[in-house]
């Protein structure tokens, strides 16, 4: 573990809609989805780094994008000293034979067709090593390796269970003997039982063949037990990374946490693990938030300068103000519900939609804030609601967006260390936004 | 605490071209009122079967070939009592020797079901709302009259579970169902549910839609609620979400939950008694601790072994060998159907074990209830050959490939 064989560096792979021709005609403006947005992180010689998050959070897109399947919008990608994206003929050649990948389901993108033997010695054809008859011996040694038997060597993949593909899979990813391997969630399609059995597998031949692994899963039990370094991804961003034993022990981004706390433990105690779950869903890569991308779920979303609300409240003000600002709540529609035609009563108006949108009590001054907004809905002002509580609520976390530190254990959140030019763009920003005089109401 | 179903023996099979298929064979459990049973097991193991079964949405080529079902239901079983008294017992009635009819008129009023892929449970041209609403109207006919509960949403989870045929009627819910479908969306945490009612399915992430399906599955004020694998297509902070709807409707409403699932962590989380399925059978049951702090049958601590630990990690995985069995009639060992993967294997495991009470409710299929292991006894592994994984590394293998084909796990 001394070197670092794999350096990514700012990667960006962006997914364009609206971009037909159609719609340039049109003049509709391409929609990008930021799958991988700005990564960078190292895989050192003989490590296996995991990679976790949620389905979304662009880490499949990650592994393709790393493996050259795809070409990046942006950012670079050395292996072994080279830079992948610039390479071609023979050289390109040996990264592909010395960088292999093993997807979920080994078999999807396979002709059903072709016999275990002729899938494990593809790669091998491909890059024209060896003669039939050795590349046959040398699927045979492969299954042996991988746990099956020598004499399957001819059968077709419906033949054999879940388990025993994915040992197809990565003889196949073995064959060519490459150096690193991607593992886009290897296991997550296994029963526990089989998954524990391919587990061991891939950490005796990591053993065996000083293999450095890329391991992308969303199992965050897996993913220890496998890893040494982990990266946390979120919306096509890594928010920390760091050894394996401190982020589990000691996770400093929010997002780690909550992840981590949301775990179900497969143990007695579990009943009584007090679990504080983050609102929401993950928003969407097309249109992600201002800022630091996980402010619109985070629990300990920065309150700005002069502002001291209970923690609970000020995120419940967040979500509200949210609503309002994408138009979730129907004016309409709710004017309808109080029951006045007529629009005449404001204040039954704004009583049932506070009652509603509101567990924890408010602060008198925070009360007042509340209400001035849901009068200005009322009368179907989205605008002036919106900005009044933006006005008094607005949060360093949707002005300023975090980045990785450098060190060992870096985390992208804006309560940690941060780099130098990210901390000098929060105090500029509430150097402004103490100074527009917003400050302490009275309590 | 009373018993709100008593599950005896129940069996359901699969006729299929390539056999006689058996699904969940000879399975007894408890539900009691007002908790959470868990069912766990990986594929194959019959889990989801049971599940179906219990509400009789089993369909053809499946079938429930023998067991009885009480259900315990003091007003059904009055009702019930003059035309058909061999099928109540006291307060209990075993929905086995009702008619299709009565059955029928149970669901979404005693048991509702929810599955893993709610998109699979709504029509997608519809509003949530109103199928929600169509939901929450068929019970309240059925509720006046058992005889006219129709739904357009037929085909789809609940909908299906309702009756056939489909209604083209735009106007077939009524106001009061569809403020009840506002209300339910709303107790299942939808956030703005009178704007969200009029959204359609694609219009929901997936953790929304689960949500929707609940407060769907929820409108007839179900006695039951039968979940299989709710969260398993769910990212890990939204499932933690979904958990916590479940175990807090589950108490505010006093139903009872049967929870099927493959991950031993979520059942940890929610369920008070614990059914470890294995190739059809109910190997283990008891309470949580029961199964999990003192297993006794060797699948279930395999399967406890194979989780790794997020909170105790490093050690080396010990995995179970081999695979699942294909269930196939044909191809069932009149053994244990363990005894081919199982570590402890003797020969009293040739005859197969019937199921042994530990203490109290605890109960497991399994000799080593009676005996200790002894090597003396053991069989060799050519005697119990059977389709396998190879399992390199996995620690009592070494047994060789499968003659047969192999069934896909
Ligand atoms: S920067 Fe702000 S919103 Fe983002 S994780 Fe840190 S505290 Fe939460
Ligand atoms: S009955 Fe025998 S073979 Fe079956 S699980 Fe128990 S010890 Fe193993």
């Amino acid at each position: 573990m001394t070197d670092p064989l794999v350096r990514v560096d700012g990667l960006e792979k962006y997914y364009y809609e609206n971009d037909t021709l159609l719609d340039r005609l049109t003049g509709a403006e391409p929609e990008a989805v930021r799958a991988v947005d700005g990564v960078s992180f190292e895989v050192r010689e003989g490590e296996t780094l995991g990679v976790v998050g949620e389905s979304g959070c662009g880490k499949s897109t990650l592994a393709e994008t790393l493996m050259r399947l795809r070409e990046p919008t942006g950012g670079s990608v050395t292996f072994d000293g080279d830079p992948v994206y610039d390479l071609s003929g023979d050289d390109l050649d040996a990264f592909r034979r010395r960088a292999q990948v093993m997807f979920q389901d080994p078999f999807s993108s396979l002709d059903p067709r072709m016999t275990a033997g002729e899938i494990i010695t593809e790669p091998l054809a491909i890059h024209d090593v060896g003669t039939v008859a050795e590349r046959r011996e040398r699927a045979e040694t492969l299954l042996e390796e991988v746990g099956l038997s020598a004499d399957q060597i001819d059968r077709y993949p419906h033949e054999f269970s879940g388990g025993q593909r994915q040992r197809i899979g990565f003889a196949r990813a073995l064959a060519i003997d490459p150096e690193f391997i991607v593992l886009d969630e290897p296991v997550s399609a296994l029963d526990v039982s089989v998954q524990a059995q391919v587990l061991n597998l891939l950490a005796d031949m990591q053993a065996e063949r000083d293999l450095t692994y890329l391991f992308i899963a969303h199992d965050l039990s897996v993913v220890r037990h496998i890893s040494d370094r982990v990266a946390v991804m979120y919306l096509g961003e890594v928010v920390e990374i760091g050894p394996t034993e401190e982020i589990f022990e000691s996770p400093q981004h929010p997002y780690t946490k909550a992840l981590l706390e949301s775990v179900p433990r497969a143990d007695t105690d579990e009943r009584d693990r007090v679990v504080e779950t983050i609102r929401g869903d993950v928003p969407s890569p097309r249109n992600p938030p201002s800022g630091c991308s996980f402010r619109t779920r985070c629990p300990e979303l920065i309150q700005p300068p002069g502002l001291d609300v209970p923690q609970a409240t000020f995120r419940e003000i967040s979500d509200f103000r949210t609503r309002i600002e994408n138009g979730d709540i129907d004016v309409d529609l709710r004017w309808e519900q109080v029951g006045d035609a007529n629009r005449e009563d404001r204040a039954a108006f704004v009583d049932s939609l506070r009652e509603e949108a509101f567990d924890e009590p408010l602060p008198d001054a925070d009360e007042e804030t509340v209400r001035e907004a849901i009068r200005a809905l009322a009368d179907g002002d989205r605008e002036t609601a919106a900005a009044t509580l933006r006005e008094r609520y607005r949060s360093p976390c949707e002005a300023v967006e975090p980045a990785l530190p450098a060190g060992d254990h870096p985390d992208a959140c804006l309560l940690n260390e941060q780099p130098d030019d990210v901390e000098a763009a929060r105090e500029e920003w509430e150097a402004e936004h103490d100074a527009s005089g917003v400050g302490t109401p009275s309590q | 605490m009373t018993d709100l179903l008593r599950v005896r023996d129940l069996s359901t099979r699969f006729f299929t071209e390539e056999g006689q298929i058996n699904a969940v064979e000879g399975v007894s459990f408890t539900v009691e009122a007002g908790s959470v049973l868990g069912v766990v097991g990986e594929s194959g193991s019959g889990k989801s079967v049971t599940g179906l079964s219990l509400i009789d949405l089993v369909e053809s080529p499946g079938e429930i070939t023998s067991g009885e079902i009480w259900y315990n239901n003091a007003d059904l079983a009055e009702r019930v009592e003059s035309d058909r008294p061999e099928a109540v017992d006291g307060d209990f009635v075993d929905l086995r020797r009702l008619s299709e009819a009565e059955r029928r008129s149970l669901r979404g009023s005693a048991f509702s079901m929810i599955f893993q892929d709610p998109m699979s449970s709504f029509n997608p041209s519809i509003t949530v709302g109103e199928q929600i609403a169509e939901a929450a109207e068929v019970q309240r006919r059925a509720s006046a009259n058992p005889r006219s509960t129709r739904s357009r949403t037929q085909g789809y989870g609940l909908g299906r579970m309702l009756l056939d045929g489909v209604l083209p009627d735009r106007s077939y819910t009524s106001e009061e169902s569809w403020d009840r479908a506002v209300e339910l969306l709303e107790r299942v945490g939808i956030p703005d549910p009178a704007e969200r009612a009029e959204e359609y399915p694609h219009q929901f992430s997936g953790g929304m839609l689960q949500r929707a399906m609940i407060a769907q599955a929820l409108a007839g004020d179900p006695d039951l609620l039968v979940a299989d694998e709710p969260t398993t297509a769910l990212d890990v902070t939204i499932q933690a979400q979904i958990l916590d709807l479940l175990a807090d409707l589950q108490e505010t409403m006093e139903m009872s939950v049967v929870l099927i699932t493959h991950n031993l962590g979520v059942i940890a989380r929610v369920a008070d008694r614990v059914s470890v399925m294995y190739a059809g059978e109910v190997v283990e049951r008891g309470t949580l601790d029961d199964v999990f702090d003192d297993p006794v049958h060797p699948y279930t601590k395999g399967l406890l072994g194979s989780v790794p630990d997020i909170d105790r990690p490093g050690e080396r995985l010990e995995p179970i060998a081999g695979n699942v069995p294909d269930l196939v009639d044909a191809n069932m060992p009149d053994r244990c159907y363990f005894a081919d993967r199982c570590p402890k294997a003797m020969t009293d495991c040739l005859t197969r074990p019937p199921e042994y009470e530990v203490s109290g409710n605890h109960r497991a299929r399994c000799v080593l209830a009676e005996r200790e292991y002894s090597e003396a006894d053991a069989v060799s592994d050519a005697r119990l050959s059977g389709p396998t994984d190879g399992g390199a590394g996995a620690a009592s293998d070494g047994s060789s490939a499968p003659d047969g084909e192999v069934s896909d796990d």
